[in-house]
């Protein structure tokens, strides 16, 4: 992957040294590297439609899932529903909303699509990974209600609004686009290209499909053209002249904003180990400007085959990058664990919420992991032991499961020696499993700069 | 035409690299130690101590020029086989993890130590470990037969040169990898636990500061012709260039003795210490009438998995039902060291 970019950026700098003086000429001008206008292809279609790139439902959601999450902090159950299970009003968005030197388009969600919800749209499944064979829309039920009365439960360690978020990123957007878009949808006979997506479209079953699918990814169209870092502060609303494409003074959520996991993506990014977003994004485009050129007709084999090579990319990284979340995550976990051996309890209060938003995350974004387009198998399995269905109490208790009236039940079943235990071998698994490498919060890393120093334990020498 | 570059490069890195035994500024100080033993113990003149050191009877001898054919040849096999190795990295998080599981033994116990005392502590333990291991290592290359006729391959040798050291059969030298593995991943997993994050090594151009100081005082003429001996009292912390030579003699008084690589402690304790001797009337190598022909690469690289093939045979039962071994272990040991 890594040698391909290299080749990829040297062709490009190759290319931009050749046509200088054009590319300056064209300034201003639609890059090739932005993900739209895509003309109409369809065969016979009459209508007014000049730019067949359609992905509005998708932002909707992206937008009803940060007004959620900033209204889980509130504790109002059905605020929080009208945004996970969709209303007949024209709701607010809560978030993300303009705030000063970052100005935001849209105020309403009807001024990006209406009639959209989460709730249809979430992960049908068994959730294996929390208690009592519930569905993915049940879960979120589940934690809403509970959220109602307490957003922030410290007799249980539970942080609600990290839950709902880093799981819903996972059982809608990652779900929808990896295990429906650019699975299903990408076979030969289901939506195909030369017909249109539904009655009176102007794109293609296949042109629709691959939209929906980035829109689900969250980049802006315009990511490509930005660095990891560039991506992140949009993502931030710290960076108007990154995200202002068209340059009228405002953020279109439509198209100039940075979503959920290419968000996540671009906080590894900018590392400079990894390069999930660009990857990712590129694929996006690669795969759109391939469907394009079948111009309004069936897929060939050898275009399918060549699209699906663009599908193993982003599942293959976007699968990367939630492991790099719960990576992370076991990493903010451990430390808060240690932290909490010694804290005083003048800030006992301060590192328990800490804590326990850590852990939120982490379960949240381990329960992501396992709502791809391939069942995870005993990674799964793994992962969910020793994350738990709680974090651990300063007693050592946990949750172990839910009664018939939804009430928690606890108990101590490890140490805390053995919960930070499983935080390490948590981070070993995402890599073993994964093969991740930004690694944020590495808590083995000691070891392995220790071990590089001291250099390689290849040794075919007699001393 | 990218393994090419790789081997290539993997042979470069062994002269340009401070953490390699050749690396070329230590082969460089190993000449100039070796002429100021020839001039001045040995009161020879420049001359003769630069026609000495050079001897093109040693360089291109049958024996040298076999280690030179074994050097690039297991070059290209480790680098197939060495992405699939046992890593110092995997042993040791599965020891850090295991200490975890162990209650009474609290992590970051010592964390509040100075951070130069954990990385002098770090430094020189590491260096001792590792000598130990490669002491107890080579006890055992001697004494089990199986190990025995791999590492024949290195005791054929019938002149040495620093590049001797690497006249090892690829087996062992799989061998060597899993201890140099272990050793460092004991030491840096039990580090880490206690002392938590302030773990570092005190380094020479990139080289733990006593494994430079080993290779700057001339660790390359422990494979070579000029038999450097210590004051007798030296001899029992350092082994001298000549007691290694001893090592490789074909005399019965030196069998099992000399093991170690940079300490002789380790000798000394366990009683196979032998103090250095006048080396050069030393006979080197297996002592067998058929010693020149030792040097064919089927007998540095076939042979010795037909004989370890065999002893397995042989021994099946004892070794892996544990029945009582046909015959006891220094019976077989002389019998594949011939005298």
């Amino acid at each position: 992957m890594k040698k391909s970019n290299l080749k990829t950026k040297l062709l490009a700098s190759i290319t931009c040294l050749s046509f200088g003086f054009t590319g300056f000429a064209n300034a201003g001008a639609h890059s090739e590297d932005v993900y739209g206008p895509f003309p109409v292809t369809l065969k016979g279609y009459s209508g007014d439609c000049t730019n067949t790139v359609s992905y509005s439902g998708q932002i909707a959601r992206h937008v009803q899932h940060d007004s959620l999450k900033y209204l889980s902090t509130k504790g109002d159950y059905d605020e929080m529903n009208a945004y996970y299970s969709g209303s007949d009003k024209n709701k607010q968005i809560w978030a993300p909303a303009s705030k000063e030197g970052f100005p935001i388009k849209q105020i309403l969600l009807n001024d990006i699509s209406s009639g959209k919800n989460l709730s249809g749209k979430t992960y049908k499944g068994t959730i294996t990974a929390w208690p009592n064979n519930m569905t993915g829309p049940e879960v979120i039920d589940f934690w809403m209600s509970k959220a109602e009365s307490n957003p922030k439960d410290v007799s249980v360690g539970l942080n609600y609004q990290q839950l709902i978020s880093k799981f819903i990123m996972g059982a809608v957007f990652y779900n929808q686009a990896v295990d429906n878009y650019l699975d299903e949808k990408m076979e030969a006979d289901t939506k195909p290209n030369d017909k249109p997506y539904k009655d009176g479209a102007c794109y293609t079953g296949k042109e629709h499909s691959w939209d929906e699918a980035f829109g689900y990814w969250g980049a802006a169209a315009h990511s490509l053209l930005l660095s990891a870092e560039q991506n992140y502060n949009v993502a931030k609303k710290k960076d108007l002249a990154s995200a202002d494409y068209n340059s009228d003074g405002v953020v279109d959520l439509k198209s100039e904003y940075v979503f959920a996991h290419a968000y996540y993506a671009s906080s590894f990014d900018k590392g400079g180990k990894t390069s999930y977003l660009e990857d990712i994004t590129r694929a996006f485009l690669d795969g759109r400007k391939l469907i394009t050129s079948a111009n309004g007709e069936k897929l060939t084999d050898a275009q399918r085959s060549e699209l699906m090579g663009h599908v193993s990319i982003i599942s293959d990284n976007w699968e990367k990058v939630i492991a790099e979340s719960v990576f992370k995550y076991a990493g903010s976990t451990y430390k808060s664990l240690v932290a909490l051996e010694d804290v005083t309890n003048a800030d006992l209060a301060k590192e328990f919420d800490k804590y326990m938003k850590y852990w939120g995350e982490l379960k949240g974004f381990s329960m992501a992991l396992q709502v791809g387009k391939d069942n995870i198998g005993e990674t799964g399995t793994k992962l969910n032991r020793m994350v738990g269905f709680g974090p651990m109490l300063l007693d050592e208790t946990q949750i172990l499961g839910i009664d018939v009236n939804g009430n928690y039940v606890m108990d101590k079943i490890y140490s805390m020696n053995d919960a930070k235990l499983h935080m390490l071998k948590i981070q070993k698994l995402m890599i073993d499993q994964f093969g991740i490498e930004a690694r944020a919060n590495d808590m083995l890393s000691d070891m392995a700069d220790l071990a590089s120093k001291i250099g390689t334990s290849e040794s075919a020498e007699n001393d | 035409m990218e393994i090419f570059f790789d081997i290539f490069q993997n042979l470069v890195d062994q002269f340009t690299n401070p953490k390699k035994r050749v690396f070329i500024l230590y082969l460089f100080l190993s000449i100039l130690i070796a002429a100021g033993w020839l001039i001045l113990h040995k009161k020879k003149s420049l001359k003769e101590s630069i026609k000495f050191i050079f001897n093109p009877k040693v360089f291109f001898s049958k024996s040298a020029t076999s280690d030179y054919k074994v050097f690039f040849i297991n070059q290209v096999i480790m680098l197939f086989i060495s992405p699939h190795l046992l890593t110092q990295i995997t042993i040791a998080t599965a020891l850090y993890f295991f200490f975890f599981e162990i209650s009474f033994l609290d992590m970051g116990l010592f964390a509040t130590t100075p951070k130069y005392i954990i990385i002098s502590l770090f430094t020189f333990t590491h260096f001792i470990v590792d000598d130990f291991s490669k002491y107890i290592v080579h006890r055992w290359m001697h004494r089990w037969p199986f190990l025995w006729a791999l590492h024949k391959v290195h005791h054929s040798a019938t002149n040495l040169t620093p590049m001797t050291v690497f006249r090892t059969h690829p087996l062992e030298g799989l061998v060597f990898t899993l201890r140099s593995a272990f050793a460092q991943g004991l030491t840096i997993s039990t580090f880490v636990y206690f002392f938590a994050g302030g773990v570092d090594l005190y380094t020479v151009l990139g080289a733990n500061l006593f494994v430079f100081l080993f290779n700057v005082f001339g660790s390359n003429l422990r494979h070579s012709h000029i038999g450097i001996r210590y004051w007798k009292w030296l001899e029992y912390i350092f082994i001298s260039p000549a007691q290694h030579h001893l090592h490789h003699s074909v005399a019965k008084e030196h069998y099992n003795k000399n093991y170690g690589a940079a300490l002789a402690i380790w000798d000394w304790m366990f009683g196979s210490l032998h103090h250095s001797e006048d080396t050069e009337t030393l006979t080197l190598g297996l002592g067998t009438n058929d010693d020149q022909k030792k040097h064919s690469l089927k007998e540095l690289y076939l042979i010795p998995f037909v004989e370890s093939f065999k002893f397995l045979k042989r021994n099946f039962n004892s070794i892996f039902l544990f029945k009582k071994i046909k015959k006891n272990k220094s019976e077989i040991y002389y019998e594949k060291f011939p005298q």
